[in-house]
C-alpha cells in the first residue's frame, strides 16, 4: 500500500465535502439539531400538574397534620386545588382538567398522632392518603406521586421524628451530579457519528460507481485497499470533528459533565467512524442508485439507536435480545466514550471496548475491500 | 509494426449471458481502431476486460504485451469511461490533481501537464470552477483531459462522444488525430457510424461478436454502400442469416 495514494484520496474526500455546503451542513448542523432536541426534551421535568386536594382532615388550625404535609408540596411541581368531595376531585381527574386527586380521611391528625402513640386500635384506613392519579401518563403521574412522598417524609422529619432505616445516596462513585443527558449525550454522539458517516459512505460510493469515478480509479494504480484507507482516513477526521461540535454544544447549552480525557473520547469515536466507513462501502456493493442507498438507513440506524444503551442500559434490554446489541459497534462504543466522559475512564479500563472496535473496523474494511476487488 | 491491444478468443459470460463472444482483434502501435456497434453489442465489457475491470470468462486479452488483468500495465493505459467520472463538488484543478496524484505524478508535474492539457481542450480559463459550473461538453473536454493526464501509452476511450454536440465531436476526433500522431494507440467504442471514419481500423460487433473488420474505405467497398451504416447493416444481415 503506498501511502500517497491513500492520502490522495483522503485530500479528495475533505475538499468534497469543503466545496458541498449541503453535505457540510448535513454533517454539523443535523446532529447539533438532534442533540439539541434531545437535550431540550430530556432535561425538562415535569411542571404545574394540577392536582385537586379533598381535606377531610378534621383537626384544628396549626395542628392539621395534612396541611403542614399540604404547605410542604413542591409547588413548582403541584399546582394545588381543593374540592369538597372525592367524587367532586375525581370528577376533575376524570375530565382531564386534573392529574390527581389526593384525599386526605376525616381524622387524619388524630389518627396519625394516637397510632405514633402505640395506640394499635387505629383503622389504617384513617392513616392512608389516597392518591387517585392517571396514571396512563407515567412521566405525569410518577413525579405527583414522588412529590407527595417527599412531602409527607418532610413533614415526619419536621415534626422531629425519623424512621427507623435511612438510607445515604448523597455521595456517589461517579456522576454525583450527573442528569440524564450526562447519560445520553455520549451515546447521541455515537449514534450521530454512526448514522452520518455511514450515510455519507454509503452515498458517496453509490456516486463513484454510478459516476464512473470508481471504474476510473480501478483502471489506475491505486489500490482497492488505499481507496478504502483513504477514505478510512478522512472519515476518522470528520468524525472528530463532529464529536467536537457535538461535545461543545452538550457542555455550553446542557452543561454536559465532563470527568475524563476528551482525546481520548475523541480516539474512539474516530474508530467509531472507520467502521461506519467500513460498512458504508460494504453497503454500496448492494445498492445501484442513490435511492437505493437510503433504504439501508433505518436497518443501520435503528438497532443502533434502540439496542446500543444510548437511552437505557443493555441490562434493560430482554435477554434474548441482547446478542443483537453484542454484535453492534456502536455498543462498544456509548460504553466506552461515556465511560472516559463520565467516568473519567482511562485506556486501561475501556480497552475491551476499543479492542471490540479494532476489531470490528479490520473485518468491516477487509471486506468493503474485497468486495471493490471483486472482478465479475 | 507491433500490436499495443491483443484479443484472442476472448468471452464474457454474465449468468448465461454472453456479453463478448468469441472476440478476437488486434491494434497496432499508433492506431485508431474503432470498435462500432449497437448498445449491448459488447464494447464497453471488452473494453473493460482489457482495462482490468473484469475478468474474461476463457480466453486472453494483452495490452502492451501484458496479460491483463495486470496492476502492472495500469500505468501507461487511459481509460475514459462512458460515463464522465469526474467529481463534481471539486473545481477543474482538483479533479486534475486527485487524478495525478493517484497516478504518482509530481506537485510540477501535474501543474505543467494541467496547462497544456487545458490549452488542448481550450478551457484554460475555467481552472477554478466547480465541474457543477460547466456545460455538459466542458465537462466531456475535462474528463478527456483527466485521461490524458498521466501521459499513457494506450487509451481506451468508452463512448466519448455520446450526448456531445456535433462541433465538440469535431473537436474531440481532432484531438484523437493529434494523439495518434503523437504515437498514442487508441481503442475507440462509438455507435455514431459516420464517425467511423476517423479511425484508422473499424471493427463491427454485434451480439457480443466481432461481424467485420477493416478500414472505413475497405468496408464500403466490400459492401457496395456509400455510409458505414449500410455497411454495418449488411453485415449485420448476412450475420443473422447465418
Amino acid at each position: 500500500m503506498k501511502a500517497s495514494r491513500a492520502f490522495a484520496v483522503t485530500k479528495r474526500v475533505l475538499r468534497d465535502l469543503k466545496n458541498d455546503r449541503r453535505q457540510l451542513a448535513l454533517i454539523f448542523i443535523a446532529p447539533l439539531l438532534v442533540i439539541s432536541i434531545f437535550g431540550v426534551a430530556f432535561t425538562g421535568s415535569v411542571k404545574d400538574v394540577r392536582v385537586v386536594v379533598v381535606n377531610g382532615d378534621t383537626a384544628v388550625g396549626n395542628s392539621s397534620l395534612s396541611d403542614k404535609i399540604i404547605s410542604n408540596f413542591d409547588t413548582s411541581v403541584l399546582n394545588v386545588a381543593y374540592a369538597n368531595s372525592e367524587s367532586d376531585a375525581v370528577g376533575q381527574v376524570q375530565n382531564g382538567s386534573a392529574s390527581a386527586a389526593i384525599v386526605f380521611p376525616s381524622h387524619f391528625t388524630q389518627s396519625v398522632v394516637a397510632r405514633a402513640s402505640g395506640q394499635t386500635s387505629v383503622a389504617p384506613a384513617n392513616t392512608t392518603i389516597t392518591l387517585l392519579a392517571d396514571k396512563s401518563n407515567p412521566n405525569v403521574s410518577d413525579p405527583i406521586i414522588a412529590a407527595v412522598n417527599t412531602a409527607v417524609a418532610q413533614t415526619i422529619q419536621g415534626l422531629g421524628r425519623q424512621a427507623p432505616v435511612s438510607v445515604d445516596s448523597s455521595n456517589a462513585v461517579y456522576g454525583a451530579n450527573a442528569q440524564f443527558i450526562d447519560f445520553f449525550a455520549p451515546g447521541i454522539i455515537c449514534i450521530a457519528v454512526w448514522q452520518l458517516t455511514t450515510l455519507l459512505t454509503l452515498i458517496s460510493f453509490v456516486g463513484e460507481r454510478t459516476s464512473g469515478t470508481l471504474f476510473r480509479l480501478l483502471a489506475s494504480p491505486l489500490k482497492e485497499s488505499e481507496l478504502v484507507a483513504g477514505y478510512a482516513v478522512a472519515f476518522g477526521i470528520i468524525g472528530i470533528a463532529q464529536s467536537a461540535v457535538l461535545l461543545s454544544a452538550a457542555v455550553i447549552l446542557f452543561h454536559v459533565t465532563i470527568v475524563g480525557d476528551v482525546l481520548l473520547a475523541f480516539g474512539v469515536i474516530a474508530l467509531l467512524a472507520i467502521v461506519s466507513e467500513g460498512l458504508g462501502i460494504m453497503l454500496s456493493s448492494f445498492a445501484r442508485r442513490e435511492a437505493q442507498a437510503i433504504q439501508f438507513l433505518p436497518i443501520v440506524v435503528l438497532p443502533a439507536f434502540l439496542l446500543s444503551g444510548v437511552f437505557w442500559p443493555i441490562q434493560a434490554i430482554p435477554e434474548w435480545l441482547r446478542p443483537v446489541s453484542y454484535i453492534l459497534p456502536t455498543t462498544y462504543a456509548v460504553e466506552a466514550v461515556r465511560s472516559v466522559i463520565l467516568r473519567g475512564w482511562g485506556l486501561d479500563k475501556i480497552y475491551p471496548d476499543v479492542v471490540a472496535l479494532l476489531i470490528f473496523a479490520s473485518v468491516f474494511l477487509a471486506l468493503a475491500t474485497l468486495l471493490l476487488r471483486r472482478r465479475e | 509494426m507491433k500490436d499495443d491491444v491483443c484479443i484472442r478468443n476472448l468471452e464474457k459470460d454474465f449468468d448465461g449471458f454472453k456479453a463478448v463472444n468469441n472476440l478476437s482483434l488486434r491494434v497496432k502501435h499508433g492506431e485508431i481502431y474503432g470498435l462500432l456497434g449497437p448498445n449491448g453489442a459488447g464494447k464497453t465489457t471488452a473494453i473493460r476486460i482489457l482495462c482490468g475491470l473484469l475478468r474474461p470468462s476463457s480466453g486472453e486479452a494483452y495490452v502492451l504485451g501484458t496479460k491483463v488483468p495486470d496492476p502492472g500495465v495500469v500505468q501507461n493505459i487511459g481509460y475514459m469511461p462512458q460515463e464522465l467520472a469526474l467529481y463534481r463538488n471539486l473545481t477543474v484543478h482538483e479533479n486534475l490533481a486527485f487524478y495525478g496524484e493517484v497516478f504518482g505524478l509530481s506537485k510540477q508535474q501535474i501543474e505543467t501537464r494541467e496547462q497544456a492539457l487545458l490549452k488542448l481542450v481550450d478551457l484554460e480559463t475555467s481552472r477554478n470552477l466547480l465541474i457543477d459550473e460547466l456545460s455538459g461538453g466542458m465537462q466531456h473536454r475535462i474528463s478527456l483531459a483527466c485521461t490524458l493526464l498521466h501521459q499513457p501509452q494506450v487509451l481506451f476511450l468508452d463512448e466519448p462522444t455520446v450526448g456531445v454536440d456535433p462541433d465538440l465531436r469535431a473537436s474531440f476526433w481532432r484531438y484523437f488525430e493529434e494523439l495518434r500522431d503523437a504515437g498514442i494507440t487508441m481503442l475507440i467504442t462509438t455507435h455514431y457510424m459516420d464517425e467511423a471514419r476517423h479511425c484508422d481500423r473499424i471493427g463491427f460487433m454485434r451480439g457480443g461478436r466481432l461481424i467485420a473488420e477493416g478500414s472505413a474505405r475497405e468496408l464500403l467497398e466490400l459492401t457496395h454502400t456509400d455510409s458505414l451504416e449500410d455497411a454495418f447493416l449488411v453485415y449485420s444481415r448476412t450475420e443473422e442469416l447465418q
